[in-house]
Protein backbone atom coordinates (compact mmCIF):
# COMPACT_ATOMS: atom_id res chain seq x y z
CA UNK A 1 0.00 0.00 0.00
CA UNK A 2 2.81 2.63 0.67
CA UNK A 3 4.32 1.68 -2.31
CA UNK A 4 1.06 3.25 -4.49
CA UNK A 5 1.30 6.25 -2.28
CA UNK A 6 4.87 6.35 -3.01
CA UNK A 7 4.43 6.18 -6.88
CA UNK A 8 2.24 9.29 -6.75
CA UNK A 9 4.30 11.26 -4.15
CA UNK A 10 6.57 13.76 -6.06
CA UNK A 11 7.81 12.88 -10.03
CA UNK A 12 8.77 9.71 -10.03
CA UNK A 13 11.59 8.90 -12.57
CA UNK A 14 10.51 5.60 -14.43
CA UNK A 15 13.82 3.52 -15.06
CA UNK A 16 13.75 0.26 -16.77
CA UNK A 17 15.43 -1.40 -14.29
CA UNK A 18 13.60 -0.39 -11.30
CA UNK A 19 11.48 -3.28 -10.06
CA UNK A 20 9.03 -2.21 -7.74
CA UNK A 21 9.00 -5.30 -5.13
CA UNK A 22 6.54 -5.85 -1.69
CA UNK A 23 7.37 -4.27 0.92
CA UNK A 24 6.73 -7.53 2.87
CA UNK A 25 9.86 -9.41 0.79
CA UNK A 26 11.89 -6.75 1.60
CA UNK A 27 11.66 -5.88 4.65
CA UNK A 28 12.96 -7.92 7.30
CA UNK A 29 11.12 -9.14 10.03
CA UNK A 30 11.42 -6.60 13.17
CA UNK A 31 11.49 -9.96 15.74
CA UNK A 32 15.00 -10.92 14.05
CA UNK A 33 16.09 -8.19 16.86
CA UNK A 34 17.34 -10.57 19.63
CA UNK A 35 18.16 -13.83 17.64
CA UNK A 36 21.65 -14.12 16.51
CA UNK A 37 22.21 -14.71 13.44
CA UNK A 38 21.39 -18.23 12.37
CA UNK A 39 23.26 -18.91 9.23
CA UNK A 40 26.98 -20.10 8.86
CA UNK A 41 27.10 -17.61 5.75
CA UNK A 42 25.98 -14.70 7.55
CA UNK A 43 27.86 -15.41 10.70
CA UNK A 44 31.28 -15.81 8.75
CA UNK A 45 30.45 -12.29 7.03
CA UNK A 46 29.76 -11.30 10.29
CA UNK A 47 32.93 -12.37 11.69
CA UNK A 48 34.85 -10.79 8.68
CA UNK A 49 32.92 -7.41 9.40
CA UNK A 50 34.04 -7.37 13.02
CA UNK A 51 37.57 -8.46 12.54
CA UNK A 52 38.15 -5.70 10.23
CA UNK A 53 36.59 -2.87 11.86
CA UNK A 54 38.91 -4.16 15.42
CA UNK A 55 41.72 -3.93 12.69
CA UNK A 56 40.86 -0.25 11.83
CA UNK A 57 39.97 0.21 14.93
CA UNK A 58 43.30 -0.25 16.47
CA UNK A 59 45.30 1.53 13.23
CA UNK A 60 43.61 4.62 14.19
CA UNK A 61 43.74 5.17 17.88
CA UNK A 62 46.87 5.80 19.92
CA UNK A 63 46.79 3.78 23.00
CA UNK A 64 47.27 6.93 25.69
CA UNK A 65 50.47 7.09 27.52
CA UNK A 66 50.20 8.67 31.00
CA UNK A 67 52.74 11.11 31.69
CA UNK A 68 55.22 9.46 34.37
CA UNK A 69 55.36 10.97 37.98
CA UNK A 70 59.99 11.80 36.97
CA UNK A 71 58.34 12.97 33.78
CA UNK A 72 55.96 15.42 35.79
CA UNK A 73 58.85 16.31 37.83
CA UNK A 74 61.20 17.13 35.56
CA UNK A 75 59.06 19.18 32.76
CA UNK A 76 56.67 21.23 35.48
CA UNK A 77 58.05 21.11 38.60
CA UNK A 78 61.57 21.47 38.20
CA UNK A 79 61.83 24.78 36.28
CA UNK A 80 59.53 27.21 39.05
CA UNK A 81 61.73 26.21 41.83
CA UNK A 82 64.68 26.41 39.50
CA UNK A 83 64.01 30.27 38.80
CA UNK A 84 62.90 30.88 42.74
CA UNK A 85 66.13 29.91 43.86
CA UNK A 86 68.00 31.31 40.81
CA UNK A 87 66.22 34.74 42.08
CA UNK A 88 67.16 34.45 45.79
CA UNK A 89 70.57 33.68 44.58
CA UNK A 90 70.33 36.95 42.61
CA UNK A 91 69.08 39.24 45.63
CA UNK A 92 71.55 37.63 47.95
CA UNK A 93 73.81 38.66 45.41
CA UNK A 94 73.18 41.94 45.05
CA UNK A 95 72.70 42.20 49.10
CA UNK A 96 76.11 41.10 49.18
CA UNK A 97 77.95 43.27 46.65
CA UNK A 98 75.80 46.60 46.41
CA UNK A 99 75.47 46.93 50.65
CA UNK A 100 72.18 48.64 50.35
CA UNK A 101 70.79 49.74 53.94
CA UNK A 102 69.23 46.99 55.41
CA UNK A 103 66.55 48.72 56.72
CA UNK A 104 65.31 49.17 53.25
CA UNK A 105 66.45 46.49 50.83
CA UNK A 106 66.95 43.27 53.64
CA UNK A 107 68.59 40.42 52.11
CA UNK A 108 66.90 37.29 52.11
CA UNK A 109 68.35 35.56 55.08
CA UNK A 110 66.97 38.93 57.24
CA UNK A 111 63.95 38.05 55.48
CA UNK A 112 64.27 34.37 56.55
CA UNK A 113 65.31 35.51 60.27
CA UNK A 114 62.03 37.89 60.06
CA UNK A 115 59.56 34.58 59.37
CA UNK A 116 61.11 32.31 61.86
CA UNK A 117 60.88 35.37 64.33
CA UNK A 118 57.27 35.15 63.62
CA UNK A 119 56.74 31.91 64.10
CA UNK A 120 58.19 31.08 66.96
CA UNK A 121 56.40 33.79 68.63
CA UNK A 122 53.26 31.98 67.32
CA UNK A 123 52.26 35.14 65.45
CA UNK A 124 53.04 33.21 61.92
CA UNK A 125 50.86 30.58 62.48
CA UNK A 126 47.65 32.40 64.09
CA UNK A 127 47.70 34.64 60.84
CA UNK A 128 48.08 31.90 58.17
CA UNK A 129 45.14 29.75 60.08
CA UNK A 130 43.07 33.18 60.22
CA UNK A 131 43.37 34.21 56.76
CA UNK A 132 42.93 30.69 55.56
CA UNK A 133 39.87 30.17 57.31
CA UNK A 134 38.23 33.35 56.35
CA UNK A 135 39.30 32.75 52.85
CA UNK A 136 37.93 29.75 51.99
CA UNK A 137 35.28 30.03 53.89
CA UNK A 138 34.54 33.71 52.33
CA UNK A 139 35.41 31.78 49.07
CA UNK A 140 32.85 28.90 49.66
CA UNK A 141 30.28 31.75 50.55
CA UNK A 142 31.11 33.32 47.29
CA UNK A 143 30.90 29.95 45.62
CA UNK A 144 27.67 29.09 47.16
CA UNK A 145 25.89 32.85 45.96
CA UNK A 146 27.34 32.94 42.67
CA UNK A 147 26.41 29.33 41.26
CA UNK A 148 23.09 29.76 41.37
CA UNK A 149 23.43 33.02 40.59
CA UNK A 150 25.62 32.78 37.46
CA UNK A 151 23.01 29.46 36.30
CA UNK A 152 19.79 31.61 36.75
CA UNK A 153 21.76 34.24 34.56
CA UNK A 154 23.07 31.88 31.75
CA UNK A 155 19.93 30.10 31.18
CA UNK A 156 17.27 33.03 31.30
CA UNK A 157 18.83 35.49 28.16
CA UNK A 158 16.59 39.03 29.37
CA UNK A 159 17.86 38.58 32.78
CA UNK A 160 21.39 37.94 31.63
CA UNK A 161 20.94 41.50 29.47
CA UNK A 162 19.82 43.05 32.37
CA UNK A 163 22.05 42.05 35.00
CA UNK A 164 24.77 40.69 32.76
CA UNK A 165 26.77 44.14 32.25
CA UNK A 166 26.67 45.13 35.61
CA UNK A 167 28.28 41.63 37.15
CA UNK A 168 30.97 42.18 34.44
CA UNK A 169 31.29 45.79 35.70
CA UNK A 170 31.73 44.94 39.21
CA UNK A 171 34.77 42.69 38.50
CA UNK A 172 36.59 45.97 36.98
CA UNK A 173 35.85 47.32 40.52
CA UNK A 174 38.63 46.61 42.85
CA UNK A 175 36.53 45.24 45.95
CA UNK A 176 39.01 47.38 48.66
CA UNK A 177 36.74 49.98 47.39
CA UNK A 178 34.42 47.77 49.32
CA UNK A 179 35.54 48.21 52.59
CA UNK A 180 35.29 51.69 53.71
CA UNK A 181 31.38 50.46 53.13
CA UNK A 182 31.78 47.55 55.31
CA UNK A 183 32.97 49.02 58.12
CA UNK A 184 29.92 51.81 57.54
CA UNK A 185 28.15 49.30 57.66
CA UNK A 186 29.42 45.95 59.86
CA UNK A 187 31.90 47.73 61.74
CA UNK A 188 35.18 46.05 62.47
CA UNK A 189 33.62 42.50 62.60
CA UNK A 190 34.64 39.62 60.46
CA UNK A 191 31.50 40.33 58.58
CA UNK A 192 33.03 43.27 57.20
CA UNK A 193 36.14 40.75 55.72
CA UNK A 194 33.50 38.30 54.53
CA UNK A 195 31.37 41.14 52.60
CA UNK A 196 34.20 42.16 51.06
CA UNK A 197 35.21 38.69 50.17
CA UNK A 198 31.91 38.14 48.92
CA UNK A 199 31.91 41.09 46.16
CA UNK A 200 35.55 39.96 45.37
CA UNK A 201 34.75 36.76 44.50
CA UNK A 202 30.84 36.32 43.51
CA UNK A 203 31.23 38.76 39.89
CA UNK A 204 34.29 36.34 38.71
CA UNK A 205 31.91 32.85 39.91
CA UNK A 206 29.14 34.24 37.82
CA UNK A 207 31.16 34.95 35.29
CA UNK A 208 32.72 31.94 34.61
CA UNK A 209 29.66 30.00 34.75
CA UNK A 210 27.85 31.83 32.00
CA UNK A 211 30.92 32.13 29.65
CA UNK A 212 31.02 28.28 30.33
CA UNK A 213 27.42 27.71 29.56
CA UNK A 214 27.63 29.97 26.42
CA UNK A 215 30.42 27.72 25.21
CA UNK A 216 28.42 24.78 24.76
CA UNK A 217 28.20 23.46 21.45
CA UNK A 218 24.77 23.83 20.22
CA UNK A 219 25.14 20.48 18.93
CA UNK A 220 25.35 18.79 22.76
CA UNK A 221 22.06 20.93 23.63
CA UNK A 222 20.16 19.36 20.73
CA UNK A 223 21.23 15.73 20.77
CA UNK A 224 20.40 16.20 24.30
CA UNK A 225 16.45 17.22 23.30
CA UNK A 226 16.58 14.19 20.73
CA UNK A 227 18.11 12.36 23.48
CA UNK A 228 14.47 13.05 25.24
CA UNK A 229 15.49 15.70 27.72
CA UNK A 230 13.57 18.26 29.20
CA UNK A 231 14.38 21.44 30.25
CA UNK A 232 15.73 20.20 34.22
CA UNK A 233 17.57 16.88 33.18
CA UNK A 234 18.90 19.22 29.96
CA UNK A 235 20.72 21.53 32.29
CA UNK A 236 21.48 18.91 34.81
CA UNK A 237 23.01 16.27 32.69
CA UNK A 238 24.18 17.68 29.70
CA UNK A 239 24.56 21.90 30.24
CA UNK A 240 25.87 22.16 33.46
CA UNK A 241 29.28 18.88 32.39
CA UNK A 242 29.54 20.26 29.44
CA UNK A 243 30.40 24.18 31.09
CA UNK A 244 32.55 22.90 33.98
CA UNK A 245 35.91 24.09 32.37
CA UNK A 246 34.69 28.00 32.18
CA UNK A 247 33.04 26.94 35.78
CA UNK A 248 36.26 25.82 37.24
CA UNK A 249 38.58 28.24 35.56
CA UNK A 250 35.77 30.71 37.15
CA UNK A 251 36.27 29.50 40.25
CA UNK A 252 40.06 29.90 39.86
CA UNK A 253 39.93 33.24 39.36
CA UNK A 254 37.45 33.47 42.39
CA UNK A 255 39.88 32.25 44.54
CA UNK A 256 42.17 34.49 43.18
CA UNK A 257 40.04 37.33 43.87
CA UNK A 258 38.76 36.18 47.70
CA UNK A 259 42.00 35.94 48.55
CA UNK A 260 43.41 39.25 47.22
CA UNK A 261 40.07 41.07 48.57
CA UNK A 262 40.87 39.37 52.04
CA UNK A 263 44.17 40.73 52.14
CA UNK A 264 43.17 44.24 51.23
CA UNK A 265 40.61 44.36 54.05
CA UNK A 266 42.91 42.88 56.24
CA UNK A 267 45.08 45.69 55.85
CA UNK A 268 42.82 48.27 56.03
CA UNK A 269 40.56 47.08 59.15
CA UNK A 270 42.33 46.43 61.91
CA UNK A 271 41.18 45.96 65.66
CA UNK A 272 37.61 45.35 66.85
CA UNK A 273 36.52 41.89 67.16
CA UNK A 274 38.61 41.32 63.92
CA UNK A 275 41.26 38.64 64.37
CA UNK A 276 44.62 38.88 63.34
CA UNK A 277 45.56 37.73 59.89
CA UNK A 278 48.16 37.81 57.27
CA UNK A 279 47.30 41.65 55.90
CA UNK A 280 47.05 42.67 59.66
CA UNK A 281 50.51 40.72 60.36
CA UNK A 282 52.10 43.18 57.16
CA UNK A 283 50.66 45.89 58.59
CA UNK A 284 51.67 45.31 61.95
CA UNK A 285 55.26 45.31 60.57
CA UNK A 286 55.07 48.29 58.47
CA UNK A 287 53.76 50.36 61.63
CA UNK A 288 57.20 49.26 62.86
CA UNK A 289 59.16 49.84 59.91
CA UNK A 290 60.42 46.21 60.02
CA UNK A 291 60.81 45.82 56.13
CA UNK A 292 61.92 42.30 56.73
CA UNK A 293 58.62 41.50 58.39
CA UNK A 294 56.71 43.21 55.98
CA UNK A 295 58.76 41.18 53.07
CA UNK A 296 58.37 38.36 55.13
CA UNK A 297 54.57 38.79 55.26
CA UNK A 298 54.80 39.03 51.47
CA UNK A 299 56.24 36.43 50.78
CA UNK A 300 53.70 34.34 52.91
CA UNK A 301 50.80 35.38 51.23
CA UNK A 302 51.78 34.88 48.10
CA UNK A 303 52.95 31.51 48.87
CA UNK A 304 50.18 29.88 49.79
CA UNK A 305 48.31 31.93 46.98
CA UNK A 306 50.74 29.65 44.78
CA UNK A 307 50.61 26.69 46.96
CA UNK A 308 46.00 26.96 46.96
CA UNK A 309 46.71 26.99 43.23
CA UNK A 310 48.90 24.01 42.84
CA UNK A 311 47.72 21.80 44.92
CA UNK A 312 43.58 22.15 44.54
CA UNK A 313 43.13 23.88 41.27
CA UNK A 314 45.62 22.64 38.72
CA UNK A 315 45.24 19.04 39.36
CA UNK A 316 41.31 19.27 39.60
CA UNK A 317 41.45 20.99 35.92
CA UNK A 318 44.34 19.14 34.54
CA UNK A 319 42.07 16.05 35.49
CA UNK A 320 39.11 17.55 33.96
CA UNK A 321 40.48 18.77 31.19
CA UNK A 322 42.49 15.32 30.49
CA UNK A 323 39.49 12.86 30.62
CA UNK A 324 37.82 15.76 28.18
CA UNK A 325 40.76 15.39 25.57
CA UNK A 326 41.62 18.88 26.00
CA UNK A 327 45.40 18.75 27.22
CA UNK A 328 47.64 18.21 24.32
CA UNK A 329 49.29 15.52 24.75
CA UNK A 330 51.03 15.09 28.01
CA UNK A 331 52.81 18.73 27.85
CA UNK B 1 4.32 -4.98 10.98
CA UNK B 2 5.43 -5.07 8.01
CA UNK B 3 3.57 -3.15 4.77
CA UNK B 4 2.63 -0.42 7.28
CA UNK B 5 3.49 3.33 6.61
CA UNK B 6 6.02 4.49 9.44
CA UNK B 7 6.69 7.89 8.44
CA UNK B 8 3.97 10.03 5.94
CA UNK B 9 4.63 13.44 4.80
CA UNK B 10 2.43 15.32 3.19
CA UNK B 11 2.06 18.62 0.72
CA UNK B 12 4.79 20.17 3.40
CA UNK B 13 6.38 23.64 2.90
CA UNK B 14 9.13 24.50 5.03
CA UNK B 15 9.96 28.42 5.05
CA UNK B 16 12.42 30.30 7.64
CA UNK B 17 10.71 33.27 8.23
CA UNK B 18 10.23 35.82 5.80
CA UNK B 19 12.76 33.59 3.31
CA UNK B 20 12.14 31.69 0.45
CA UNK B 21 11.02 28.05 0.94
CA UNK B 22 12.65 25.72 1.69
CA UNK B 23 10.71 23.00 0.95
CA UNK B 24 7.80 23.08 -1.28
CA UNK B 25 4.95 20.46 -1.43
CA UNK B 26 7.00 17.69 -0.72
CA UNK B 27 5.20 14.17 -0.74
CA UNK B 28 6.56 10.93 1.04
CA UNK B 29 5.56 7.96 2.83
CA UNK B 30 8.39 4.96 4.38
CA UNK B 31 6.94 2.12 5.00
CA UNK B 32 7.95 0.45 8.51
CA UNK B 33 11.47 -1.49 8.31
CA UNK B 34 12.33 0.47 5.11
CA UNK B 35 15.39 2.28 4.79
CA UNK B 36 15.02 5.45 2.68
CA UNK B 37 18.01 7.45 1.23
CA UNK B 38 16.83 12.00 0.79
CA UNK B 39 20.08 12.36 -1.73
CA UNK B 40 20.62 16.10 -3.04
CA UNK B 41 22.81 18.73 -3.63
CA UNK B 42 23.25 20.95 -1.21
CA UNK B 43 20.35 23.43 -0.49
CA UNK B 44 17.92 21.18 -1.07
CA UNK B 45 16.40 21.45 2.18
CA UNK B 46 17.33 17.21 3.52
CA UNK B 47 18.56 18.10 6.59
CA UNK B 48 15.47 20.73 6.82
CA UNK B 49 13.17 17.27 6.09
CA UNK B 50 15.05 15.40 8.29
CA UNK B 51 14.65 18.33 11.54
CA UNK B 52 11.02 18.35 10.50
CA UNK B 53 10.53 14.54 10.56
CA UNK B 54 12.66 14.22 14.00
CA UNK B 55 10.16 17.42 15.45
CA UNK B 56 13.16 19.63 15.98
CA UNK B 57 11.34 22.19 13.56
CA UNK B 58 7.87 23.01 12.60
CA UNK B 59 6.77 22.63 9.05
CA UNK B 60 5.02 25.78 7.52
CA UNK B 61 2.66 23.99 5.87
CA UNK B 62 1.30 20.61 5.61
CA UNK B 63 1.85 17.43 7.81
CA UNK B 64 3.79 14.70 8.85
CA UNK B 65 2.58 11.62 10.62
CA UNK B 66 5.23 9.52 12.50
CA UNK B 67 5.30 7.34 15.10
CA UNK B 68 4.03 8.04 18.15
CA UNK B 69 7.23 7.00 20.50
CA UNK B 70 9.29 9.41 17.60
CA UNK B 71 12.02 9.41 16.33
CA UNK B 72 15.85 8.74 16.90
CA UNK B 73 18.56 10.77 15.03
CA UNK B 74 22.10 10.82 14.33
CA UNK B 75 24.40 13.57 13.06
CA UNK B 76 27.15 14.02 10.92
CA UNK B 77 28.88 15.14 14.17
CA UNK B 78 28.71 12.14 16.79
CA UNK B 79 28.00 14.97 19.29
CA UNK B 80 28.88 12.28 22.17
CA UNK B 81 29.55 13.95 25.56
CA UNK B 82 33.21 14.69 25.96
CA UNK B 83 33.38 13.86 29.62
CA UNK B 84 31.89 10.50 29.75
CA UNK B 85 32.76 7.21 28.57
CA UNK B 86 31.62 4.84 25.31
CA UNK B 87 29.43 3.32 27.71
CA UNK B 88 28.15 6.08 29.92
CA UNK B 89 27.52 7.88 26.48
CA UNK B 90 25.07 4.92 26.03
CA UNK B 91 23.74 4.75 29.21
CA UNK B 92 22.89 8.88 29.35
CA UNK B 93 20.19 7.45 26.42
CA UNK B 94 18.79 4.42 28.74
CA UNK B 95 18.61 6.77 31.50
CA UNK B 96 16.31 9.68 29.34
CA UNK B 97 14.55 6.99 28.02
CA UNK B 98 13.67 5.52 31.29
CA UNK B 99 15.49 2.32 32.04
CA UNK B 100 16.19 1.60 35.38
CA UNK B 101 19.69 1.89 36.90
CA UNK B 102 20.19 -1.33 37.45
CA UNK B 103 19.58 -2.68 33.79
CA UNK B 104 21.78 0.50 32.18
CA UNK B 105 25.16 -0.86 32.29
CA UNK B 106 24.33 -4.52 30.99
CA UNK B 107 22.02 -3.25 28.41
CA UNK B 108 24.56 -0.43 26.74
CA UNK B 109 27.36 -3.01 26.83
CA UNK B 110 25.03 -5.33 24.40
CA UNK B 111 24.62 -2.11 22.32
CA UNK B 112 28.12 -1.32 22.22
CA UNK B 113 29.19 -5.13 21.43
CA UNK B 114 26.27 -4.60 18.49
CA UNK B 115 28.25 -1.94 16.59
CA UNK B 116 31.80 -3.92 17.30
CA UNK B 117 33.09 -1.99 20.50
CA UNK B 118 32.77 -3.89 23.28
CA UNK B 119 36.46 -3.29 24.34
CA UNK B 120 36.22 0.75 23.74
CA UNK B 121 33.69 0.89 26.57
CA UNK B 122 35.90 2.63 28.93
CA UNK B 123 37.26 5.16 26.41
CA UNK B 124 36.24 8.62 26.38
CA UNK B 125 35.27 10.06 22.99
CA UNK B 126 38.65 11.84 21.83
CA UNK B 127 40.68 8.54 22.72
CA UNK B 128 38.45 7.20 19.44
CA UNK B 129 38.92 7.45 16.41
CA UNK B 130 36.05 9.30 14.17
CA UNK B 131 34.94 5.79 12.60
CA UNK B 132 34.32 4.65 16.13
CA UNK B 133 32.47 7.85 17.33
CA UNK B 134 30.10 7.39 14.72
CA UNK B 135 29.84 4.15 15.90
CA UNK B 136 28.66 4.79 19.51
CA UNK B 137 27.16 7.36 18.56
CA UNK B 138 24.99 4.74 16.35
CA UNK B 139 24.64 2.79 19.52
CA UNK B 140 23.14 5.66 21.28
CA UNK B 141 20.35 6.10 18.88
CA UNK B 142 19.72 2.57 19.02
CA UNK B 143 19.76 3.07 22.94
CA UNK B 144 16.44 5.44 22.24
CA UNK B 145 14.30 2.12 21.14
CA UNK B 146 12.54 4.04 18.69
CA UNK B 147 11.33 2.79 15.38
CA UNK B 148 12.41 5.28 13.22
CA UNK B 149 16.42 6.16 12.74
CA UNK B 150 16.81 9.41 10.97
CA UNK B 151 20.50 9.71 10.31
CA UNK B 152 22.05 13.10 8.73
CA UNK B 153 24.88 12.76 6.94
CA UNK B 154 26.43 9.95 9.39
CA UNK B 155 29.74 9.26 7.44
CA UNK B 156 29.98 12.50 5.56
CA UNK B 157 33.32 13.37 7.47
CA UNK B 158 35.03 9.95 7.44
CA UNK B 159 37.69 8.39 5.31
CA UNK B 160 36.45 6.05 2.65
CA UNK B 161 37.67 2.51 4.50
CA UNK B 162 36.03 3.68 6.98
CA UNK B 163 32.86 4.68 5.57
CA UNK B 164 32.69 1.64 3.67
CA UNK B 165 32.87 -0.61 6.85
CA UNK B 166 30.49 1.70 8.60
CA UNK B 167 27.75 0.57 5.57
CA UNK B 168 28.03 -2.70 6.04
CA UNK B 169 27.65 -2.14 9.84
CA UNK B 170 24.61 0.28 9.50
CA UNK B 171 23.35 -2.49 6.85
CA UNK B 172 23.74 -5.18 9.44
CA UNK B 173 21.99 -2.91 12.32
CA UNK B 174 19.44 -2.72 10.35
CA UNK B 175 18.50 -6.02 9.15
CA UNK B 176 18.96 -7.15 12.44
CA UNK B 177 16.70 -4.48 14.28
CA UNK B 178 14.15 -3.75 11.55
CA UNK B 179 14.69 -0.18 12.26
CA UNK B 180 12.76 2.48 9.74
CA UNK B 181 15.88 4.51 7.90
CA UNK B 182 15.90 7.79 6.82
CA UNK B 183 19.30 8.48 5.36
CA UNK B 184 19.96 11.99 4.30
CA UNK B 185 23.16 12.06 2.15
CA UNK B 186 24.50 13.83 -0.71
CA UNK B 187 26.57 11.06 -1.71
CA UNK B 188 25.00 9.37 -4.41
CA UNK B 189 26.85 6.11 -4.24
CA UNK B 190 26.54 6.15 -0.72
CA UNK B 191 22.45 6.41 -1.68
CA UNK B 192 22.73 3.59 -4.12
CA UNK B 193 25.15 1.53 -1.75
CA UNK B 194 22.62 1.67 1.46
CA UNK B 195 19.28 2.83 0.22
CA UNK B 196 15.76 0.35 -0.47
CA UNK B 197 14.85 3.32 -2.05
CA UNK B 198 16.55 6.52 -3.04
CA UNK B 199 14.94 9.51 -3.32
CA UNK B 200 16.00 12.67 -5.25
CA UNK B 201 15.15 16.19 -4.01
CA UNK B 202 15.65 19.09 -6.51
CA UNK B 203 17.10 21.89 -4.80
CA UNK B 204 15.32 25.49 -4.23
CA UNK B 205 12.72 24.63 -2.93
CA UNK B 206 13.48 21.17 -2.40
CA UNK B 207 10.71 18.99 -4.03
CA UNK B 208 11.01 15.32 -4.81
CA UNK B 209 12.64 15.30 -8.16
CA UNK B 210 13.26 11.39 -8.72
CA UNK B 211 12.47 7.99 -7.21
CA UNK B 212 14.33 5.02 -7.32
CA UNK B 213 13.96 1.61 -5.82
CA UNK B 214 16.13 -1.07 -5.54
CA UNK B 215 15.14 -4.73 -5.59
CA UNK B 216 18.25 -6.66 -4.43
CA UNK B 217 19.60 -5.22 -1.61
CA UNK B 218 21.66 -8.02 0.02
CA UNK B 219 25.45 -8.14 -0.94
CA UNK B 220 25.84 -4.80 -2.50
CA UNK B 221 29.15 -2.87 -2.14
CA UNK B 222 30.26 0.42 -2.76
CA UNK B 223 31.77 -0.71 -5.53
CA UNK B 224 29.79 -3.25 -6.98
CA UNK B 225 28.43 -2.83 -10.77
CA UNK B 226 24.63 -2.42 -9.93
CA UNK B 227 25.35 0.23 -7.58
CA UNK B 228 27.78 2.13 -10.06
CA UNK B 229 25.00 1.65 -12.82
CA UNK B 230 22.38 2.97 -10.54
CA UNK B 231 24.95 5.96 -10.01
CA UNK B 232 25.07 6.92 -12.98
CA UNK B 233 21.46 7.10 -13.80
CA UNK B 234 21.09 9.37 -10.65
CA UNK B 235 23.67 11.44 -10.94
CA UNK B 236 22.10 12.39 -14.44
CA UNK B 237 19.02 13.28 -12.74
CA UNK B 238 20.71 14.91 -10.18
CA UNK B 239 22.89 16.92 -12.77
CA UNK B 240 19.67 18.43 -14.66
CA UNK B 241 18.37 19.56 -11.41
CA UNK B 242 21.29 21.67 -10.70
CA UNK B 243 21.63 23.02 -14.16
CA UNK B 244 17.79 24.12 -13.81
CA UNK B 245 19.30 26.37 -11.30
CA UNK B 246 21.72 28.32 -13.51
CA UNK B 247 18.80 29.84 -15.51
Amino acid sequence: MPHDENSTAGRVATQERIETLEADTEIPAPDLDTRPPSSGATRQANDDLRSLEAGLDRLQTDPEHAPRAWQRFTTSVLPPILFVLALIAAWQLYVVIAQPRPDIVPGPLDVLAAMSQAWESGRLQTAVLTSLERGVVGFLIAVVVGTPLGLLLAEVKPLRRAVGPIISGLQVLPSVAWVPAAILWFGLTDATVYFVVLMGATPSIVNGLIAGVEQVPPQLRRVGTVLGAGRTRLATLVVLPAALPGYVAGLKQGWAFSWRSLMAAEIIAVGGTIGFGLGSMLQQSRELADIGGVLAAVLVILFIGILIELVFFAPLERRMLRRRGLLGGTR
Amino acid sequence: MSGQTAIRIEQLGKRFGAGPLVLDDVNLSVGAGEFVCLLGASGCGKSTLLNLIAGLDRPTTGTIDVPAEGAAVMFQESALMPWLTARQNVELALRLRGVARSARRGEALELLDTVNLADAAEKRPHELSGGMRQRVALARALAQDRPVLLMDEPFAALDAITRDLLHEELERVWRRTGRTIVFVTHNVREAARLGQRVVLLSSRPGRVAGEWRIAETSGRRIESPEVAALSIEITEQLRKEIRRNAA
